[in-house]
């Protein structure tokens, strides 16, 4: 929580702030030190340099930071650019696999259609030349059952 | 006083360190409806028919059954497939 408010705070900060926090430690570095020969701002510079180095330090370290989190972003965009392109190709596969699904289950159904007219077309003559004894049908039966046991 | 110039220089570029890489991953789609329902069983012929034309009726209808199901297999290991293939391009 403590680093997303950090991240939020930081990230809507604009990048030239943080050189021209270094700039400004700079300026006021030296401008201190100027002052420093002046024997009544003397004890008042001692004071602005270490803050004025530190605001130096600061700045510096964070546009390095800032730079850091402009390089990542840009490689979350690319990545996030490949990744729309992969998930359309994803969802184009998807589609490919139901059509051809659908294709493939109708010719399926079509062919079997096919041969159960063929078999009502000589169904008359097949079944007076043919009576099937019950143990052929109950071997059959068995062969077609599952030996793993039922589909779930 | 060079000395600490030199720490605080290194400390201020230590913000430049750039260890960290962006990742966004993808996630892994759905797969088809038709791709998620099991193969059925066989279908048994009447025990008690005698009728050759009966018992061939559901042999047919189990050939393609048989078919159905093979090409369910087929369209889930070529799904999967290509899944991956697309999965792994954006790793």
């Amino acid at each position: 929580m403590f680093n997303w408010l950090i991240e939020q705070a930081l990230g809507h900060l604009p990048v030239w702030l943080w050189p021209a926090v270094a700039g400004a430690g700079t300026a006021v570095y030296f401008l201190a030190h100027l002052l420093s020969n002046f024997p009544n701002v003397k004890p008042y510079a001692i004071f602005i340099k270490p803050a004025a180095f530190l605001t130096i330090i600061l700045g510096v370290f964070m546009y390095g930071g800032a730079g850091v989190t402009e390089i990542l972003q840009a490689q979350i965009k690319e990545q996030e650019a490949k990744i729309a392109v992969a998930q359309q190709a994803s969802s184009d596969a998807n589609t490919a696999v139901q059509t051809k699904i659908v294709t493939h289950t109708k010719v399926i159904h079509d062919t079997q259609i096919v041969y159960q007219e063929k078999i009502k077309e000589v169904e008359k003559k097949i079944d007076a030349d043919c009576k099937i004894d019950p143990e052929a049908i109950s071997i059959l039966n068995g062969a077609a059952k599952n030996p793993l046991g039922a589909t779930k | 006083m060079k000395k600490l110039l030199l720490v605080c220089a290194i400390f201020a570029l230590a913000g430049c360190a750039n260890t960290m890489t962006a990742k966004v991953t993808m996630t892994w789609p759905d797969t088809p409806p038709d791709l998620k329902t099991a193969c059925p069983d066989l279908a048994p012929v009447d025990p008690d028919t005698t009728k050759l034309s009966d018992a061939l009726n559901v042999i047919t209808a189990n050939y393609s059954q048989y078919y159905l199901c093979k090409d369910k297999v087929d369209n889930w290991l070529d799904w999967y497939n290509n899944q991956q293939k697309i999965y792994n391009s954006v790793k």
